[in-house]
């Protein structure tokens, strides 16, 4: 009991440092620059590996692929997953993720290391479900990240700004998701 | 989208220096090399095609596409004037075209051979990465010339060595580990001992010896994801084996402390007593367990946890003829709570009986709180594709270590610190620390649970075996006591749906979920 109140306060005070870091970072670039340039094409690109579940659900396969240098590392982030969540032309590489998943905003908390990931409601809501179809979209995500972003210690996912226990009922994301330790 | 003059011609160029290397591979057929790379950040090994591009020299080359990949590098090639430059780390290196000047940052540095263009592709001897990357790199990176293999980053190896001791008594196998690594070892294949190291990562080259000695013919390695496996293949005449840490640091390790630890398989030659139902390799042998694994656990198990996996509002996989997974669970636990009651006289507490969603946290207090000695999860797995197929059995992966749980309580501590009138939970945060540490109370005895399911179910559900798994499952958190979770079989699998709902499928799995009960009771009550 004391645990998932404590949890749950962990939980809320990250949301509230991802707000702030959102509100202090986000609110004048977007201003500045509309949310179009961020795919701005640049003579400069960079080699990102993407990771794949296999047909059958039994290994990782990765792919590489060139995508644009953004500007700042959140776009950056953004750009690479966006390579995930667009999916593989190879029919035996499965990106695991639900129809409809949109990657709404993403946040870098410098001082825990932290990457903030928010996704649409589709994410968990589209889910199929299935603890292999769960654990391939949890390390899908987390592999890429890994792969193309070292200085990424952790991975805490956002459904539309809020904290949810699971993505499909089996693995605990209410909290960060520690880099290294995930198997 | 800002548009250059020539931009068109340099888009040109760069995407010829993209382009696969297959021209110039059967150009250069008669000098046609690869280098196998190997990556530590989980990439997968690969072999990269190298060029031998001039005949007055041996060295060979790589392209610049490769090169950029493997290292990660943010590359900009300008036509204008023949310089690709690229970003790897820190550092900035300009390369020119039929130069062998390369400018590292703003030094220059000069190489042997020049960088050239062949068939399409910018070409770079290997040298670069021997002479500039390596010594500036961060990462480690070796370049194995006689063997052509490149190993990039330090992947920090816990199975560190082997060794091999033979004498009049055996074969002894020690392998060195730099901590306490949980640890499975089988004979399901004739002649081959099937050593697994949970959470082991080990350099599978060092490991695999062609040639091995005494009783021992050869050793394979393969590291499978986040475990490391061993297959020793043993001679005929070994009469028995087992496997054991080596002498002291066991208080150590029972405290938490890292400590190297040597991990001995011995093989036993000589006569002894036949000892039934241990076939191995056409002689009777007998598994020794380590100590680890019979210290607790003496009493019999008189009463089970069964959870039926989802419910409720939560209906799970949904399989493509229209089952859900929540009813096909609750079915099957339903069915395995009389049977267990029945045949074994042992209790059993339900997480739910009816079509209710239970929340997670609230199933583990459940089980806790009735005093139950083993935790079995129920459920059916789900793929994005119907390809997918098999059962698979999890346990928890191991929580933190002392150490590790030191330095979180210290983190927790001085977030309290800082946020002292934000909430009064901080007692809480080392509360759940606790709880971790309570499940790692029961690592052993879940991974033998595990194993034993398992091996039941590969013996008599006649699908696939996807083997059995360590993650951080979050219905097994915070049990006090061993758990695991059972995946029985694909939903998302039309085959395996129809499975699913027959009751001979269901039969044959309470069949292999009794007699692993059974075989564990006599692993654990047995003893002691």
């Amino acid at each position: 009991m004391i645990r998932t109140k404590t949890g749950r306060s962990i939980a809320i005070a990250l949301v509230v440092l991802a707000v702030v870091v959102a509100a202090v970072y986000l609110v004048p670039r977007l201003r500045t620059r509309g949310p179009a340039e961020v795919q701005k094409v640049s003579e400069e690109m960079r080699a990102v590996t993407i990771f794949f579940g296999n047909k059958s659900a039994d290994g990782f396969v990765s792919e590489t692929r060139e995508v644009p240098v953004a500007q700042g590392f959140e776009d950056q982030v953004k750009l690479v997953l966006a390579e995930l969540i667009k999916g593989s032309r190879d029919s035996d590489k499965i990106a695991a993720m639900p129809d409809g998943t949109e990657l709404i905003q993403v946040f870098w908390v410098e001082d825990t290391q932290t990457l903030v990931l928010d996704f649409n409601n589709a994410f968990t809501a589209n889910h199929p479900g299935g603890s292999t179809g769960e654990y391939y979209t949890i390390s899908n995500i987390v592999k890429t990240v890994a792969a193309n972003f070292p200085q990424v210690a952790r991975v805490q996912f956002l459904i539309e700004g809020n904290q949810v226990e699971s993505i499909a009922g089996h693995y605990a994301v209410d909290k960060p998701i520690d880099v290294k330790k995930w198997r | 989208m800002t548009t250059r003059p020539g931009s068109v011609v340099l888009m040109a160029l760069v995407c010829a220096a993209f382009l696969p290397c297959m021209p110039r591979v059967a150009h250069a057929a008669a000098a046609e090399k690869s280098l196998g790379v190997v990556y530590a950040d989980g990439r997968q090994t690969e072999d990269v095609p190298l060029a031998k591009l001039d005949k007055d020299s041996d060295e060979l080359f790589v392209s610049a596409y490769d090169l950029a990949r493997i290292f990660k590098a943010t590359k900009f090639w300008n036509p204008d004037n023949r310089k690709l430059v690229l970003r790897i780390g820190n550092h900035r290196y300009m390369l020119t075209l039929d130069t062998r000047v390369v400018v590292v940052d703003e030094t220059p540095v000069l190489l042997r051979m020049n960088v050239r263009f062949d068939e399409g592709s910018i070409m770079i001897p290997l040298e670069f990465i021997e002479g500039v990357l390596a010594p500036r790199s961060v990462e480690k990176i070796a370049l194995d010339r006689a063997r052509l293999l490149l190993s990039i980053g330090s992947p920090e190896y816990n199975v560190t060595g082997l060794e091999i001791v033979d004498d009049k008594d055996g074969t002894r196998a020690l392998l060195a580990l730099t901590d306490e690594l949980l640890y499975h070892i089988d004979s399901d294949t004739p002649g081959i001992l099937r050593l697994k190291i949970y959470g082991g990562r080990l350099n599978p080259l060092k490991f695999t010896l062609p040639e091995g000695k005494g009783l021992l013919n050869r050793v394979r390695a393969e590291q499978v994801e986040q475990d490391a496996y061993l297959f020793f293949d043993v001679r005929k005449t070994v009469q028995r084996y087992r496997v054991e840490f080596e002498g002291e640091g066991a208080a150590a390790a029972a405290a938490g402390k890292k400590t190297p630890r040597k991990l001995v398989l011995f093989l036993e030659r000589g006569k002894l007593p036949e000892i039934p139902g241990a076939d191995f390799a056409g002689k009777k042998m007998v598994e020794m367990l380590d100590e680890g694994a019979k210290r607790k656990m003496i009493e019999p198990v008189r009463k089970i946890a069964i959870d039926p996996g989802h419910g409720g509002s939560d209906s799970g996989r949904m399989g493509p003829s229209g089952a859900r997974e929540k009813d096909v669970n609750l079915a099957i636990a339903l069915m395995l709570r009389d049977r267990l009651k029945e045949e074994l006289g042992i209790d059993v507490v339900m997480t739910r009986t009816d079509d209710v969603l239970v929340p997670l946290d609230e199933r583990v207090e459940k089980a806790n709180a009735a005093g139950a000695q083993l935790f079995i999860s129920i459920h059916c797995n789900g793929w994005f594709t119907s390809d997918a197929e098999g059962f698979e059995v999890f346990f928890l992966a191991p929580a933190r270590t002392a150490e590790e749980a030191q330095l979180a309580r210290d983190e927790n501590a001085s977030i309290a610190y800082e946020k002292q009138n934000a909430s009064e939970g901080s007692g809480g945060d080392i509360d759940f620390i606790l709880w971790d540490m309570v499940q790692n109370e029961y690592l052993t005895e879940s991974s033998d649970l595990a194993e034993m399911v398992q091996r039941e179910m590969s013996t008599s559900l006649g699908i696939r075996n996807r083997g059995v798994k360590q993650t951080g499952l979050r219905v097994l958190k915070g049990l006090k006591m061993p758990g695991v979770l059972v995946e029985t079989a694909f939903i998302s699998n039309p085959k395996e749906e129809q499975l699913l709902l027959s009751p001979e499928f269901r039969e044959r799995f309470i069949e292999s979920a009794i007699e692993a009960i059974r075989k564990f009771q006599g692993r654990y009550a047995g003893k002691g």
